[in-house]
């Protein structure tokens, strides 16, 4: 069983035994068929993009398109205007 | 007037959308799909939201081909003329085939995917259930072109799917098609015949899934990053701390499937595994899309099964998302079968489609 | 002094375009709580980035300026990791290929000129801010920042005193404002500076343990914490009353000391990865000319106009040429009104004593220079007074008055009538006869009472030099 808690850690996720039964089995196997890959030689740039069009971009203009209290309307909870969090700092 | 289906994936202002979530739920929607405003421009309606599995992730692990997704039903059932997703994985083009309805998954960067949940941005693409192709580049026809919304988008404003040529020249990987059952070899021999058609060496295939998983786990686990349970969806109760609010709702509101998806993508996105999976893979995807031979061929055909593992099915669809090809499943002979063409030749396989099926 | 200090700079200069970097949402300072923030901005899922062609300009631009080797096909990546001013979960920024590397800028020391190399600069975008609010105890999140356009100037460790750091840093700001990159406030977050700092034993070519310091908004404040820290690093070397670790460390402008900030830092893995939203940028031969071509003046070449076309004095140029909003200030008051010594006069003399009283230095000096222009015409050509023209400045600059109207309606313009001011000065002579007669018998002092006496009698509206010229003759009994 691969040990995956580090990885757990880094995604902010913590897992049922359960379930990190079932992902460490999952990733031992796909892992096993990633190996594959390093048989073939692949001495070309990373393919990132697909479409062969480069430079897209907007002008800068700017465009209020919602108000503030339609995105403040979904956040689990505010505050005078603002979202509100547990605190960050000590 | 079309009925059309949204997936829950697609936007639409003042709505809940989940893309089938849990992490999801209570988010009203801002704004409205860039698709949708095109479908009500054209006299279209809009009859119902379909339900999903969580962001259209499947299991990758467990043979669940008897389960219809509902964008599926409503057309296969009447409900509806058009359904509109986003199948990244295979499961709708092949569900679409065997249950007697096409699936058209268009060329990448022709349909805006402003207002699409995304889930794997570099294969993302809103794709049409529909009873027939024609049909259903018909309404293709009426949401694809270029939206300032969208950066990844080609700048043609509209696109002409009526074009025909003359003759179509197929290309049929013979050693994949060999793996599928009886019926689906001779189905797609059938399908052959009626075509100039070539024996094509897919190079690389026996790899696609492994490239397909590494990217889409890497993007996914990124493109799920922003569902924190700070700005919208859910947040869980009883947490101790910002640290344990992430890790509580994230925990609470992802589901297994998800979470397999976001460690694979940490793990090969992380320092050490970078060069070796998530590299290796962006460069094998360059391979595969100069490997192709369309000069020499219009259309590959493939089956839509080649194996009770879904994992050594997902070779089969990924050619498409990692290139970003257009392609069309259907039921041919009772068979699944699907066809992938060059960029924006849609029509090639519409052309196809008319002449088997004439 | 046994030890050398050795820093390098992390300089995030917020670029001065209208709206956010992937977004269309305004990009100005000071509005109201999360008033800027669209779905997008907000982290919300469906709303593709879209990139702002001003910022990769800008980015070109701050390329030029230091002398930088311009990469030819740049893209963005993705950067990863939770922290809730962060809304999407990672920040968009460049690490594979940045939009230029190899750059330098040349500073005056006290030791003569000296080249700082630069490693890269990229553009990102900017993160939300956190307030933390003791009434509720909770921190409350504002999303008008997130996805502001930077650019981050990565320096080598080439500096070695406090006053090459913040020597570099006045000409950084000076390149970039000039250049109309970014205002670069230090006070409003828009320039922001990480020092990088070990200490080791003079001579050695090994680098000592390395601290991060952070949170410094002004340059007293970056000079201060370079001075505390270091000296940090050289008590623990010397008597090993602390051990050194590398960490990033924030610094207190009221107690003015740094403090370990614990946070977020062991072992990160930001798992980077290019951006597949975000199609390559290709920079062109001609677009970097294009670019190049419409950098407005440096400061350097504006000092050399002013001081060798304009005739101004060194200390007055190089006051105007130090602040990029008042050497606009100079050129647009310029354009309707042509004279540079009265001009520069009225900006040194006048407009920064007002600005001063409200609190406000050079960059931050703001003023209709149309009517500024106006008013020291007025000055100029003898139509009001300089005290008056003193009293409308500040009316235009409170209240926003049109000189023009002011004067007339007020009445304030000077009376040019000489018989008219003729006959108020006889009318004074004969009031205070006494007066006249002591300066009749030789006490000139009481010249200047007279004087006072007419001048307030005109109400200040009559040019002193005519009056003191009547004055004079009238006393003399011509």
């Amino acid at each position: 069983m691969i040990d995956i808690r580090d990885y757990e850690a880094m995604e902010k996720l913590s897992l049922s035994e359960a379930e990190r039964n079932w992902v460490s089995s999952c990733a031992e196997l796909l892992l096993k068929s990633f190996d594959e890959l390093e048989k073939i030689e692949a001495d070309v740039d990373p393919l990132i993009t697909v479409l062969d069009i480069l430079n897209i971009f907007r002008e800068d203009v700017a465009v209020k398109k919602v108000s503030r209290e339609e995105i403040l309307s979904n956040a689990p909870e505010q505050y005078d205007g603002y979202i509100q969090v547990p605190k960050t700092l000590e | 007037m079309n009925r059309v289906v949204l997936e829950d994936c697609i936007m639409q202002k003042g709505i809940p959308v989940t893309a089938g979530s849990k992490i999801l739920e209570n988010f009203i929607s801002p704004l409205t799909a860039t698709v949708v405003n095109k479908l009500l421009d054209h006299g279209n309606v809009i009859v119902q939201r379909a339900k999903m599995y969580e962001f259209g992730i499947p299991n990758f692990f467990t043979d669940d081909s008897d389960e219809i997704p509902e964008a599926i039903k409503v057309v296969k059932d009447g409900v509806a003329d058009y359904s509109l997703c986003n199948d990244l994985f295979g499961k709708y083009r092949r569900n679409a085939a065997e249950t007697g309805c096409c699936y058209i998954h268009p060329t990448y960067g022709t349909v805006s995917r402003f207002g699409l949940i995304p889930l794997v941005s570099s294969m993302d693409q809103i794709g049409v259930v529909c009873k027939s192709i024609p049909e259903g580049l018909k309404l293709l026809s009426q949401i694809a072109g270029n939206d300032l919304e969208d950066g990844a988008m080609f700048p043609e404003k509209f696109y002409d799917y009526a074009k025909n040529k003359q003759s179509i020249s197929v290309g049929i990987p013979e050693s994949i098609v060999n793996k599928a059952d009886q019926e689906t070899q001779s189905a797609i021999k059938e399908f052959a015949e009626k075509f100039n058609s070539v024996n094509v060496d897919l190079e690389y295939f026996d790899v696609y899934k492994q490239v397909m998983m590494i990217l889409s786990c890497a993007e996914i686990s990124n493109n799920i990053s922003r569902y924190d349970g700070i700005k919208f969806g859910y947040r869980a109760s009883g947490y101790k701390g910002i640290d344990d609010l992430y890790i509580k709702t994230r925990s609470e509101g992802l589901g297994v499937e998800t979470k397999l998806a976001a460690i694979m993508g940490a793990m090969v996105l992380s320092k050490n595994q970078y060069t070796p999976y998530y590299e290796q893979a962006t460069k094998i995807r360059r391979l595969i899309k100069e490997s192709l031979r369309f000069d020499a061929y219009d259309i590959i055909v493939l089956p839509c099964c080649i194996s009770e593992d879904p994992y050594e099915n997902l070779s089969l669809f990924a050619l498409p998302n990692l290139v970003g090809l257009p392609c069309a499943s259907f039921s041919y002979k009772g068979q699944g079968i699907q066809l992938i063409a060059n960029v924006k030749n849609e029509n090639l396989i519409s052309t196809a489609w008319e002449v088997c099926m004439a | 002094m046994k030890y050398e200090v050795v820093m390098g700079l992390e300089v995030h200069v917020e670029l001065a375009t209208e709206s956010k970097l992937f977004c269309s949402c305004s990009a100005k300072f000071g509005a109201e709580a999360n008033e800027n923030v669209c779905p997008a901005c907000a982290g919300m899922p469906g709303m593709p980035a879209v990139t702002n062609k001003k910022a990769v300009e800008l980015g070109i631009a701050a390329a030029l300026v230091t002398n930088s080797e311009i990469t030819r096909t740049m893209f963005f990546d993705k950067k990863n990791y939770f922290y809730p001013d962060l809304p999407t979960g990672y920040q968009i920024t460049q690490l594979f290929a940045p939009i230029c590397r190899n750059g330098w800028v040349e500073i005056e020391t006290g030791e003569g000129k000296k080249k700082i190399t630069l490693k890269q600069i990229h553009i990102e975008e900017d993160a939300g801010k956190l307030v933390h609010d003791n009434r509720t105890g909770t921190s409350l999140v504002d999303f008008n920042r997130a996805s502001v356009p930077l650019v981050e100037i990565v320096s080598n460790p080439d500096f070695r005193t406090a006053e090459e750091v913040v020597t570099y840093l006045e000409k950084l700001r000076s390149l970039l404002s000039f250049a109309g990159v970014s205002d670069c406030k230090l006070q409003e977050g828009s320039m922001r500076c990480d020092v990088n700092i070990s200490v080791r034993e003079k001579g050695s070519d090994k680098l000592g343990t390395r601290t991060e310091i952070k949170n410094m908004n002004s340059m007293k404040a970056i000079a201060a914490a370079i001075e505390f820290e270091s000296q940090r690093h050289i008590d623990a070397l010397e008597t090993g009353s602390e051990v050194l670790v590398q960490e990033t460390r924030r610094w207190d402008d009221n107690i003015g000391e740094t403090f370990s900030m614990r946070e977020k830092e062991n072992a990160t893995d930001y798992r980077y990865f290019p951006n597949p939203e975000i199609m390559p940028i290709v920079i062109s031969d001609e677009w970097i000319s294009a670019v190049r071509e419409s950098l407005p003046e440096t400061a350097q070449d504006k000092y050399i106009r002013l001081t060798q076309k304009l005739g101004l004095s060194e200390y007055d140029s190089s006051i105007i040429t130090g602040s990029k909003n008042l050497a606009d200030i100079f050129d647009e008051t310029m354009k309707y009104f042509n004279k540079p010594k009265e001009v520069v006069n009225w900006i040194i003399v006048e407009l920064l004593a007002i600005a001063k009283g409200d609190n406000k230095g050079g960059d931050d000096v703001k003023i209709d220079c149309k009517k500024f222009a106006k008013l020291i015409e007025l000055v100029d050509n003898n139509t009001i007074n300089r005290g008056v023209g003193k009293k409308l400045l500040s009316l235009v600059w409170k209240e926003g008055i049109d000189p023009d109207v002011y004067v007339k309606e007020n009445n304030l313009g000077m009376v040019s009538d000489t018989d008219m001011i003729g006959q108020v000065i006889k009318n004074i002579l004969t009031m205070h006869s006494k007066s006249v007669d002591e300066y009749k018998s030789g006490n000139q002092k009481v010249f200047g009472f007279l004087m006072g006496q007419v001048m307030r009698e005109l109400g200040g509206k009559a040019d002193p030099q005519v009056i003191k010229k009547l004055l004079t003759d009238l006393l003399a009994g011509k």
